[in-house]
């Protein structure tokens, strides 16, 4: 007898019907940096298919490291298994090529902000948006990593502006499972609602909110830490001491500094810009000792530098 | 009579199905990773020809539809069509105080079963998601669930509560439910007529030892305790699951870890055992050749995998004042030959003593390894969970 026989499945279906595919089995990630590496992780572990995009060969090893590095560090804490890691890995693809994201149903635009100056150009990112609206069906959706940028703008040279929206993942506190769901100006109900079954379906919190600068996270964040910039700067307390009233006085995961570190200074420095162009408000003009780390390229752990010292794999120094 | 067994997991459906006239196997298989890359469906012909079928398998019902679909095809088949299916049988895991015992299912009985995915939330699911496809594909077929948790649901309270305040009780059923009921039940069954003797009127110890493990008290054909309790880690060391352990360790190392409850449920469930101790798996057979190979950690925790059957089986026997019967089951309890000898050596004090040389070569087959001046008769029973399931359907779609 033939060991085995090995063969095709589908025609041994009953019938044609139910074939369809289900909501979110495969998705894309466009730019795989830090944040897009956590949406393609989160979605992999949650054993959905995932297509990631990157420029070239070298940036597709690098986004699959920090895949690898974000895995090993769940082994590490317990919360997974090694041939659980095989199974998520076996799930998420690298490609340079858009092609490879036709029958996605969700992309998400994750690029990051460049080295240099923390910036995310949107005439960039609407690139993306209309290289993702060739090769995607007309239902899939296209979503944006969005803080300070507004979808809708993103969206308005789109031919389908209807089924553009905005996601702000909380990637900066780990495991922190709560995404900000943003609706724009065209956004349709049934795209909000496909959304917010995405965030169910990866086992996280979802709150909306309108679209604007800074969102709720980003705002609330960036006062607090401008705010705990000037009670360093007047010399009333430490980096540690500001960070420890949060962490054990307010039971905050970690504190302000830390995560500010995490997050990078370049990048915070460049949202508060944002935010102060958009609002006005001098609450939102960077703190002095932020510009000051910001040109010193103390960027925080990326840089080993910031407000903590830092070793290579994040522990703080001092 | 043809019936269906299906045995729906998270990401799996093993199948089985059977005549129960001539008591045959028809056809039997699994899909496996469903909903991930890579998913297949391995169905095994009559004649023993194993057939994989590769594809996109997306979710449960997908999966049944496929499992139907290659039952009834002409090339691997073996029923014309699917009218010849009588009944379904699902194993259902977790029916909490709900169920005693096996049952029709009805929307009232779905609904009780929607109503344990608070305590059984990785299991029951699934079960439903089998449930339901069947109800869309075969309408009019009728189905039975036949709950793990059932048989031990003969427990007193005073083996089943646990020693906290009983307002959790009340508020969430914190209490012990047991599991692997199913095997326990028809493993002690089979050995009472295998055996010849009166179910009602018999004293046992069912070892059910695997990957996952757990042992059963049954005194005249009735679970009086056994060692899995809220959950399944609760009990004996098993392939990579704990067992019974200091609360506070769980509490201590939550801090000194820095872990929240999902990654603490991962390290007592799946980094734990067998496979945590010794650090080289959770197979016994690797263990072994570890140990062969002179690996000082895969000794110590087969010997501490063997020192918790040895000690519940101690335990059981004081519960029950006396045990007549004592049946190993299970992957390790059917194969394991040297696991089972060292356990009935240790309790060669109460009187049990096995044919070293029977022992030694008996694998996988029913087969009595006492001797005849044992106090207790000692049986190796191969469970069959999926027959179980079978007999319980047909038993109560005859009373329809």
């Amino acid at each position: 007898m033939a060991e085995e026989i090995i063969e095709a499945i589908e025609r041994y279906g009953l019938s044609k019907r139910n074939r369809k595919r289900t909501l979110f089995s495969r998705i894309g990630v466009v730019g795989c940096g830090k944040e897009g590496s956590v949406i393609a992780t989160t979605a992999a572990l949650n054993g959905m298919e995932v297509v990631f995009l990157e420029p070239n060969e070298e940036s597709i090893d690098n986004a699959y490291g920090r895949i690898e590095e974000k895995l090993d560090k769940k082994i590490s804490n317990w919360g997974l298994t090694e041939n659980e890691k095989k199974a998520i890995l076996s799930r998420i693809t690298g490609t340079s090529s858009y092609e490879d994201f036709s029958g996605c149903d969700f992309v998400i635009e994750a690029i990051r902000y460049t080295d240099q100056t923390g910036e995310r150009r949107i005439t960039h990112r609407k690139e993306v948006f209309k290289e993702l609206e060739r090769v995607l069906s007309v239902n899939a959706i296209i979503a944006s990593n969005v803080t300070t940028v507004i979808v809708t703008d993103l969206a308005s040279e789109l031919e389908h502006p209807e089924r553009c929206i905005g996601l702000h993942f909380l990637s900066n506190v780990p495991d922190s499972q709560i995404i900000e769901i943003v609706p724009g100006l065209n956004t349709t109900t049934e795209t909000y609602e496909k959304v917010c079954k995405f965030a169910k379906l990866i086992k996280h919190d979802f709150i909306p909110v309108m679209e604007s600068s800074g969102l709720v996270s980003v705002r609330l964040f960036l006062i607090q830490l401008n705010e705990a910039c000037g009670i360093l700067l007047e010399g009333i307390s430490s980096v540690e001491d500001i960070d420890k009233v949060l962490t054990v006085g307010f039971g905050h995961r970690q504190g302000v500094f830390r995560t500010a570190d995490q997050m990078g200074i370049e990048k915070i420095v460049r949202l508060l810009e944002n935010l102060w162009d958009e609002y006005g408000s001098l609450k939102y003009k960077p703190s002095p000792i932020l510009l000051r780390l910001f040109r010193a390229k103390h960027f925080g752990v990326s840089t080993n530098r910031g407000f903590y010292t830092y070793d290579n794999y994040g522990n703080i120094i001092k | 009579m043809k019936i269906l067994v299906l045995n729906c997991g998270s990401s799996s459906v093993k199948y089985k199905l059977l005549d129960m006239e001539s008591n045959e196997e028809l056809g039997t298989g699994g899909v496996e990773k469903i909903g991930m890359k890579g998913s297949f469906l391995k169905h095994v012909r009559r004649d023993g020809q194993k057939v994989i079928l590769k594809g996109e398998i997306l979710e449960h019902q997908l999966a049944i539809e496929y499992i139907l679909g290659v039952l009834t095809s002409q090339k691997h088949g073996c029923i014309e069509s699917l009218e010849e299916i009588n009944a379904v049988g699902h194993r259902v895991v977790h029916g909490g105080e709900k169920f005693n015992s096996s049952v029709l299912i009805t929307d009232e009985v779905i609904q009780m079963i929607v109503e344990c995915i608070d305590i059984a939330p990785l299991h029951n699911p699934p079960n439903l998601a089998g449930i339901y496809a069947i109800n869309e594909l075969l309408p009019d077929v009728p189905q039975v669930a036949v709950f793990d948790t059932a048989f031990h649901q003969t427990m007193p309270d005073y083996a089943f509560m646990y020693g906290i305040p009983y307002s959790l009780y009340t508020k969430y059923g914190i209490r012990r439910y047991g599991f692997h009921g199913t095997s326990h039940r028809y493993v002690s069954k089979r050995a009472c007529e295998f055996l010849g003797l009166d179910y009602t009127n018999t004293k046992m110890i069912t070892a059910h030892i695997g990957n996952g493990a757990s042992v059963c008290a049954i005194e005249n054909g009735k679970s009086v305790d056994t060692s899995m309790g809220f959950t399944p880690v609760e009990g004996l060391m098993m392939g990579t699951r704990s067992g019974d352990i200091d609360l506070g360790v769980v509490t201590f190392l939550m801090e000194k870890e820095m872990i929240g409850s999902a990654y603490v449920s991962t390290l007592f469930n799946k980094h734990s055992g067998v496979l945590g101790v010794s650090g080289v798996s959770s197979d016994m057979r690797d263990i072994e050749n570890a140990i062969a190979g002179g690996n000082d950690r895969a000794r110590l925790a087969l010997d501490m995998y063997e020192y918790r059957i040895k000690k519940y089986i101690g335990s059981y026997t004081a519960a029950l004042g006396g045990v007549e019967v004592l049946v190993f089951t299970g992957g390790v309890g059917e194969n394991q030959t040297g696991t089972r000898q060292k356990v009935c050596d240790s309790l060669a004090f109460m009187g049990v003593k096995i044919d070293a040389e029977l022992n030694a070569k008996s694998r996988g087959k029913e087969v009595l390894l006492s001797t005849p001046d044992s106090t207790v008769k000692v049986v190796v029973i191969p469970t069959d969970e999926e027959f179980m399931i079978a007999a319980d359907t047909l038993g109560i779609i005859e009373r329809l």
